[in-house]
């Protein structure tokens, strides 16, 4: 063969190595910045069409209450030292407190973090603009700035707040708190509403469990927020054992927050318990459990009853002794509590057989290139970030989402601004108590139905908890007919909400 | 040229050996952190050793396979095209085997087996292309042009 024939031959077949790769490479490159609510491709589910970009309702119009006086009235200050991120001094920050109705106001002050922050309410469905996601409902809050959330508390629970910019690295660091809202404020053995916290400078991986100035022997309200820091589990930031003081007998509601990327396994010892909420969301008649153990989700929140004394197992060695004399630990339960039959049905106050929209949200995984990187990458429907579905509904909309995973791993679905009630697991109905999340375990070859109201305008991230995820692509949004932001994600936007 | 492809293909067969030391260095780095009493679970980042192992696995290794395969088309070593592709070949097998394994762990048997035909198929290509640098009159043809 003659040597020109040869290095023509050579080079058609380099383009055809190099063509393909060139173009799934080019392909995946995220423009920067970027508006997210101009990302991938609209999704009607089913329903009308409707738009969003070019929509002339701002994100940054959907605030809370901008007048009146807040009932509760707090300053966060976060701060870096280390690598450990600090809320008022302390890991996590303070724990705070309101009353449904009351109006929550919170000042976040960045001190030194040059990243920049923000905060989410994670379960709270808050008006969009107040939501913390950077780039998408506000900007990063640089160090020396603040920004001031505004909202209602509207629904008696347990919650958290963490950064929502560059994610995966704050909240593992410690930018968080816990957030409860109860019915009435006598409910809450710990006083009054405001905010309770570790004192400045303390971390409160050193300082006892429970907040601080709360009357110990009177507590029966205390909030389990479980956390690993560098490889250390740990509850409200204490490792090992923590102790609650309580009167033998006397009941206790255990808020359990999970603030990590993965789902644990929570279990009691000494004493039946009953679940009584999930998510922020009361449980219909709920039943006495024991020898089981709960399964909570990465974000997701379990509230416990139980009498003294008794332990709470959060796994790795880590407890809660309540009540005086240490009870002896179970191992842990072989059989875990499935919700999707737990409790007795009841009103959720719609009908989802008749759906105005029905997404389908599956999640793979696949060898390709995310922003021009080779590795093993998420996909939403088939498609890696950013060419991800943009759900797009309106206001009052019934939506029907399946949920489907066959990525390998288990992911925390979390979805902003919304409480959603599911339906089924693998084509079984649940037939339990109404199940309301707003963060679901869905693991590998496992797919749920759920249900919910478009009752939130804005845009909303749908998103995987294991935060780390979320920055590798599986993220999606939720957004309402007309409404748009002015705020960009990366490039000189400085936004990097995963 | 020949001497590249021969060089690339050295590489990806050392390469398998070194994806082997560093998943014993990461196995034992776990157990480790363990004994001081960490949690190995979804919190745990990868330790450097798992970070060294994506980074061979997923970017150096494919790398070479791409480039020797590119450089197979134009040098002269016979079988070199058909020894690129078959490295190729296993290679994405092993990335495929990879990505299964998370949800079927059995499956990293396979990755781990697979792992010896991809240093076995690269030295044979090495090996090719060493015989054609050779001398040997009566196996090499006449060059042409
Ligand atoms: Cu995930």
């Amino acid at each position: 063969m003659r040597t020109s024939v040869r290095v023509a031959i050579g080079v058609a077949a380099t383009l055809a190595v190099l063509g393909p790769l060139g173009y799934f490479w080019v392909g995946s490159l995220v423009p920067s910045p970027y508006d997210m609510s101009a990302m991938g491709t609209e999704d009607f589910g089913g329903g009308p069409a409707v738009h969003s970009h070019g929509g002339t309702i701002s994100v940054a119009s959907l605030t809370g209450p901008t007048t009146g006086k807040p009932a509760v009235d707090v300053t966060l200050t976060a701060r870096k030292q280390g690598d450990r991120y600090l809320v008022n001094g302390t890991s996590p920050g303070p724990e705070l407190h309101a009353v449904k109705g009351q109006l929550v106001q919170v000042t976040l002050v960045n001190d030194n973090i040059n990243d920049g922050i923000t905060l989410h309410w994670h379960g709270v469905d808050v008006p969009n603009a107040e939501d913390g996601v950077a780039g998408l409902t506000q900007n990063a809050v640089k160090p020396g700035q603040r920004h001031v959330y505004r909202f209602v508390a509207q629904h008696a629970g347990t919650y958290w707040y963490h950064s929502h910019q560059v994610s995966h690295e704050q909240v593992r660091g410690g930018l968080f708190g816990a957030l409860v809202i109860t019915d009435k404020s006598e409910k809450s053995g710990n006083g009054a509403a405001g905010s309770k916290g570790g004192q400045p400078g303390a971390p409160r991986q050193t300082a006892p469990s429970g907040p601080a100035g709360a009357p110990a022997a009177a507590a029966t309200d205390q909030v389990v927020a479980v956390h690993t820091y560098d490889g250390r589990r740990t509850i409200n930031g204490a490792n090992g054992v923590s102790t609650m003081q309580a009167a033998p007998g006397a009941t206790i509601r255990a808020r359990i927050i999970n603030t990590d990327a993965g789902p644990i396994r929570v279990w009691v010892s000494g004493t039946p318990f009953k679940l009584l909420a999930i998510d922020g969301r009361d449980l219909h008649d709920p039943g006495d459990i024991s020898d089981k153990s709960v399964l909570l989700t990465a974000g997701g929140r379990a509230d416990l009853q139980l009498k003294a004394p008794a332990r709470i197992d959060v796994g790795a060695g880590v407890a809660l002794a309540i009540g005086g004399a240490a009870t002896a630990a179970n191992p842990e339960p072989r059989d875990t509590l499935d919700p999707l039959t737990y409790g007795t049905p009841a009103e959720i106050g719609f009908d989802p057989t008749h759906p105005t929209r029905t997404f389908d949200y599956r999640i793979g995984r696949r060898i390709g290139f995310l922003d021009g990187k080779p590795g093993f990458w998420w996909t939403i429907n088939g498609h890696e970030f950013p060419d991800v579905p943009m759900f797009m509904v309106r206001t009052g909309d019934v939506v029907r989402m399946t949920i489907a995973n066959s990525s390998g791993e288990v992911h925390p679905m979390h979805l902003h601004g919304h409480h959603a009630v599911v339906l089924s697991r693998n084509g079984a109905p649940a037939t339990g108590s109404p199940w309301w999340i707003d963060s679901l375990d869905v693991g590998d070859g496992e797919t749920y139905e759920i249900a919910f109201i478009a009752d939130n305008p804005g845009i909303w991230a749908d998103h995987c908890h294991n935060l780390k995820h979320a920055a590798d692509g599986l993220v999606a949004h939720l957004a309402y007919a007309g409404v748009s932001t002015p705020y960009r994600v990366g490039g000189d936007s400085d936004n990097h909400p995963e | 040229m020949r001497a590249t492809y021969r060089a690339l293909a050295g590489l990806i067969a050392l390469g398998v050996v070194v994806q082997a030391a560093l998943i014993a260095a990461a196995w034992f780095t776990v157990l480790h952190n363990a004994d001081n009493g960490s949690v190995f679970d979804k919190n745990t980042g990868y330790n450097w050793a798992q970070i060294g192992h994506s980074v061979v696995g997923l970017m150096l290794i494919p790398l070479f396979s791409i480039i020797l395969l590119i450089v197979s088309f134009f040098v002269r070593v016979p079988g070199g095209v058909k020894w690129a592709l078959i490295t190729f070949g296993v290679v994405v097998l092993q990335i495929l085997f990879a990505i299964f394994g998370f949800g079927a762990p059995i499956v990293g048997l396979l990755h781990g087996l697979n792992a010896f035909a991809v240093a076995g198929v690269a030295s044979v290509a090495m090996r090719k292309a060493r015989l054609a640098e050779q001398p040997a009159p009566a196996t090499q043809p006449a060059p042409i042009a």
